[in-house]
């Protein structure tokens, strides 16, 4: 059987998000933001229909640009709450979740109600749906994967400093909320490009999983980094290649079931951390000089 | 500290008037200290006397509700590269997946700036601290596969890495086992004797008493500072101990030990 170019040049640009999620995503795990992701993820969906509404036309990168607009903003609500209110951090992030995820169906399910024209195909936001997507949509999205692989490379220093330690990055003279706020954005950014592979409920997993995975395999920043990266790649192929083959499948839970596949795997079989290295092998004696 | 008469220029930390705040709940009152280099000098008090709070403060991790700290004369943003800083271990987490190396080096960072990667000369800085603190050998392990000592340690080396000229530690003996504890102490040392000023937050009266050049009693406000030897008075430390909390300590120790020995 010969694959049709588009879904070629689809599968490669949802590899590149995958890879630079999982990427992107190992950072935000490690200063533990995953639940910030999460917000931000479900926030997306609000920005996407306003930005159908406003602009009446279903075009990805319009559409996109609404859904990070939003995430941006529910992250800030994120902030203020935390600053002006006694809300714990959890409870906060539940709050923001919920409620911009609210608005999000509120519209969408408006949409579909009133049968604005074109309003039809939005759910592909909500669990992912890459059969849809263009040549030119594929481009755009490994375009922004790069991007932010390049900022990765770029802040990994300062990154990696303030995740491990912020009091000490902090009395040293690095601004912590600066670069806090950059790799929040950065997440909220690979979730946006994540989207119209895994949709606003699922792309989480594609930022979260991978690095859980990766952290099992290694025990160093740049190793987690790219395992990570790989273990996003694979699941998102696999989403594509699903979605491709069986008609209306949505691709967010494929690439969500095959993340936790290598997840599982991960805890079983990986080396020092896996359940069963921890079962047969000697436990790794605590030096003590 | 001892001979503040010949002292001449701004003295290396002085803490004028400073009060700190957490929400409405006061936990520093009105302190007013001068440190001068060379010394080793500990800060001591009862649990929650706000020790570790006028460490953050000096440094600008909390706020000031008042009052002014300044060193060499300087506000702390214009003199950063000199101060050197070692939190309480328990401040991060340990299986984070970084080598013992990547940790001491991020002492070298302020100097780099943004962007720009640790080189040789970063990298050969790193090893010496790491040499100087006895842990040159498991530079490549993961920080989380060491003892609480050598953690510690580990610390210790970041900071030296720093270069600075005044250094702070929070708590740097806290559960650390006896070797690590000389290690630690001998290293502090060679830092006064090459003229450096060394601030540490502590616990424990006897090697307060043994190590330490000046002392500072703190119980939310400073109870006392000076010389080791004129500060460490019964009379000082009934003051520092005495909160109405800290009796109630004490009867329970009593009780714990008196069950203990039954």
């Amino acid at each position: 059987m010969t694959i049709p170019y588009n879904t070629l040049v689809v599968a490669a640009g949802v590899a590149a998000v995958g890879f630079a999620a999982g990427v992107v995503g190992s950072l935000g795990v490690l200063r533990k933001r995953a639940l910030a992701g999460d917000a931000a993820a479900h926030a997306t969906l609000a920005g996407v229909a306003t930005a159908f509404l406003v602009s009446g036309r279903r075009d990805l990168p319009v559409l996109l640009a609404g859904g990070l607009a939003s995430a941006l903003l529910s992250l800030g609500g994120l902030v203020l709450i935390r600053r002006f209110t006694k809300t714990r951090d959890d409870a906060a992030t539940a709050i923001v979740l919920g409620v911009s995820f609210g608005i999000g169906i509120a519209l969408l399910s408006g949409i579909t109600a009133r049968g604005i024209p074109g309003g039809g195909g939005l759910e592909q936001f909500l669990l992912g749906h890459t059969a849809a997507l263009t040549a030119a949509d594929a481009a755009l999205l490994a375009g922004v994967s790069i991007a932010a692989l390049a900022a990765v490379w770029l802040g990994l220093k300062e990154a990696t400093l303030v995740a491990f330690d912020p009091a000490f990055a902090a009395a040293s003279g690095w601004p912590v909320a600066v670069v806090d706020y950059c790799l929040v954005a950065l997440v909220a950014v690979m979730v946006v490009v994540g989207l119209p592979a895994a949709g606003a409920v699922l792309v989480t997993a594609l930022v979260v999983i991978p690095p859980v995975a990766a952290r099992l395999w290694t025990d160093r920043v740049g190793p987690m980094l790219l395992v990570s990266g790989c273990i996003g790649l694979v699941a998102a192929v696999a989403g594509v290649v699903a979605s491709g083959l069986v008609p209306r499948l949505a691709t967010g839970p494929m690439i969500v079931l095959t993340a936790a596949a290598i997840f599982f795997v991960s805890l079983l079989f990986a080396p020092r951390r896996g359940w069963l290295a921890k079962r047969l092998g000697p436990r790794f004696p605590l030096t003590v000089e | 500290m001892a001979g503040e008469d010949r002292h001449q220029g701004p003295h290396t930390i002085e803490f004028h008037d400073v009060t700190v705040a957490y929400g409405r709940r006061p936990v520093l009152w009105n302190i007013d200290l001068a440190i001068d280099a060379p010394g080793l000098f500990a800060i001591i008090g009862p649990n929650g006397a706000g020790k570790s709070t006028l460490l953050k403060a000096a440094l600008g991790l909390v706020p000031l509700a008042g009052g002014t700290v300044t060193f060499f004369g300087k506000p702390f943003a214009d003199v950063r590269r000199r101060i050197g800083y070692v939190p309480q271990r328990e401040t991060v987490d340990w299986d984070f997946p970084v080598s013992v190396m990547d940790v001491v080096l991020m002492g070298t960072y302020p100097r780099l700036g943004w962007f720009r990667r640790p080189g040789p000369a970063e990298r050969d800085c790193a090893r010496a601290c790491l040499g100087r603190v006895g842990l040159a050998d498991v530079a490549d392990r993961q920080i989380g596969r060491l003892s609480g000592g050598q953690q510690q340690r580990v610390f210790l080396a970041r900071a030296l890495a720093q270069q600075a000229d005044v250094y702070f530690l929070d708590e740097p003996l806290a559960g650390v086992d006896a070797r690590s504890q000389d290690q630690i102490f001998r290293v502090l040392s060679e830092l006064r004797g090459e003229g450096r000023l060394v601030v540490v937050v502590h616990h424990d009266l006897r090697t307060a008493a043994e190590w330490f050049d000046g002392v500072a009693l703190v119980d939310m406000r400073l109870v006392a500072s000076g010389p080791t030897a004129s500060v460490l008075t019964s009379d000082n430390l009934r003051r520092t101990y005495a909160g109405p909390l800290d009796v109630l300590d004490e009867i329970g120790l009593a009780v714990e030990q008196a069950r203990r020995t039954r």
